[in-house]
């Protein structure tokens, strides 16, 4: 029998996420949603309530960003079941494992950039952050919070069928997340990932604190909700696109 | 004992959904380097079965073999030698021809220069190279059905599964489809053709099967099957009055040159007659009816497919 070349992992994934990332930036309507969202409450707080309160929410402004790629990985995934082209995919020789993680990789991507130009925003619209703030811990916070946002992102695609139900579905995930996790208003529950988060960023970036508690524990406590929700997210998507 | 090198052997292969057979018990023995088609009504089981050889869908029961490989336990050795033009247009809308094209080579770990000239060769003999570089959401479904099948031979596969592959092309786009699957079929691929064309599956195929409600009907050469129906010509005439209809195929039935005749709707008679179009004459003065709308023509295998599938409408 004929050997065949053995394509490599690495390439795969590689190429996948470009692809995934090409689809993206070109699609004008998912950059509004990326970035447009959050800017909108940026713009509210700064020129609606002034500079005063707009310090007090930027930090919750901020871990909102990466909050909306909840139904941006779900939209994508529900996109490649819908349209067949996970199927085809799988067709050739790749794995399921390597299609989904190049989809969470491209998600990530995608979340550093909006980390970056959200936490650039701010301080152009003249927001007061310490002068003894971390910067790394300003952009890492967010950026497990975009790990937690992916999780429920591949929950949500493994149970909707087409990718405007998934930006549709999204909503009762994100709305929760914004509102009870206090992101724009005061917390309501204090053990989700998004009320954890916000009171680890504010304490980083208001009073420039790298206290165990709330920025340590906080951040472990996300990274728990991050690890389980994405595990979760893996095992019924991979169940739910099984070859039968 | 001559013993062929087979690209696929299919044992009794089952696929059921709940009490759904959507497949039950198919033999296949395909031939390395040959055409075949795989003819069926809507829902016959067609694509289930396509898609049990493609490795996207587990069988039920049965053994198959795929150039060599079991379905279940080689995968994806199978899957780095066959090519699957599906039915559906499946692409991706907002990636170029050429990065369509390209990230199938990539999943099969070509080499870059390989696949860049491959897929410049391709897309030339298709007629896309102008618009290569544009993004396929803007392209019309005829070029869409053109990638779709670029998508699929890329990495030229010793084995290719073509789902109705010039399902709702013009005329123009479906002879260049037609000459593409010829020239690959050239280069000794096996190639597997399902097809609602029957002119399609008459023009392309080496071997075909009709598969109905999950089994084999019929399976032969595309002459063999259509000299199933008899030797000779099809005529075709409208008759005015319903009541007569079946008196009118009796009659035409005691001439020795007719071989069978049968209804076809309320007002229309088909009859198999040798010699047919010389002989209309005799036939008129048997009948004994005024006969309307005559046409005279051999047998097809679109004749063939419905006198074996029937007339009803499937889902």
């Amino acid at each position: 029998m004929e050997q065949k070349l053995e394509p490599k992992f690495t390439s795969q994934l590689w190429y996948l996420t470009i692809k995934n990332f090409k689809s993206m930036i070109r699609e004008v309507s998912q950059l509004v949603w990326i970035f447009g969202y959050p800017l909108v409450f940026i713009l509210l707080f700064r020129f609606g309530y002034g500079l005063e309160v707009f310090d007090i929410f930027a930090p919750g402004v901020v871990i909102l960003a990466p909050i909306v790629l909840i139904s941006q990985l779900a939209g994508h995934f529900a996109e490649e079941k819908e349209s067949g082209t996970l199927q085809r995919l799988i067709t050739t020789p790749v794995s399921r494992s390597t299609v989904l993680l190049s989809g969470l990789f491209s998600q990530l991507i995608v979340a550093a950039i909006q980390i970056v130009v959200m936490l650039l925003l701010i301080l152009v619209f003249g927001v007061s952050i310490s002068p003894n703030a971390n910067v790394f811990l300003l952009f890492f916070i967010p950026f497990i919070v975009a790990f937690t946002s992916l999780g429920f992102g591949l929950i949500l695609a493994s149970v909707v069928r087409t990718a405007s139900s998934a930006g549709g579905l999204a909503w009762f995930i994100i709305l929760p997340l914004q509102f009870l996790g206090g992101l724009l208003t005061v917390p309501l529950v204090d053990f989700i990932p998004t009320s954890l988060a916000a009171e680890a960023m504010g304490a980083v970036m208001i009073h420039g604190s790298m206290a165990f508690d709330p920025v340590g524990l906080n951040l472990i406590l996300i990274t728990i909700w991050g690890v389980g929700l994405i595990f979760l997210g893996i095992l019924l998507f991979q169940r739910k696109t099984a070859i039968l | 004992m001559i013993v062929l090198d087979l690209a696929i052997e299919t044992n009794n292969l089952k696929k059921y959904f709940g009490d759904i057979h959507a497949v039950d018990g198919i033999n296949l023995e395909i031939p390395k380097g040959s055409l075949f088609g795989v003819l069926g009504p809507n829902g016959a089981g067609k694509t289930t079965t396509i898609r049990m050889l493609s490795t996207i869908l587990h069988p039920t029961s049965g053994d198959v073999s795929v150039l060599g490989f079991d379905v279940k336990k080689d995968a994806r050795e199978i899957k780095k030698r066959i090519g699957v033009c599906p039915q559906e247009l499946v692409l991706y809308p907002r990636l170029s021809a050429r990065e369509n094209i390209y990230l199938i080579a990539q999943m099969h770990g070509m080499v870059k220069k390989d696949y860049k000239e491959r897929t410049d060769e391709l897309l030339g003999k298709m007629n896309l190279l102008d618009r290569a570089n544009s993004l396929v959401k803007g392209y019309s479904g005829g070029m869409k059905r053109r990638i779709n099948v670029l998508m699929a031979v890329i990495h030229e596969p010793e084995l290719l599964f073509f789902d109705e592959p010039t399902a709702g092309l013009d005329p123009q786009s479906r002879r260049v489809v037609w000459d593409f699957i010829r020239d690959f079929q050239e280069k000794e691929s096996t190639i597997i053709l399902t097809t609602h064309s029957m002119e399609e599956a008459d023009d392309l195929s080496d071997e075909l099967v009709i598969i109905d409600h999950g089994k084999i009907i019929s399976q032969g050469t595309p002459d063999e099957l259509k000299g199933k129906l008899g030797e000779g010509d099809i005529l075709e005439f409208k008759v005015k009055e319903l009541e007569q209809r079946d008196e009118i195929i009796e009659r035409a039935k005691t001439l020795d040159f007719v071989r069978w005749g049968k209804p076809v709707g309320k007002h229309r008679i088909v009859l198999n007659a040798l010699d047919g179009l010389r002989r209309v004459s005799e036939i008129m003065d048997v009948v004994k009816v005024k006969m309307e709308d005559i046409s005279v023509r051999k047998n097809t295998l679109e004749d063939v497919f419905i006198d074996l599938t029937g007339r009803r409408l499937r889902d």
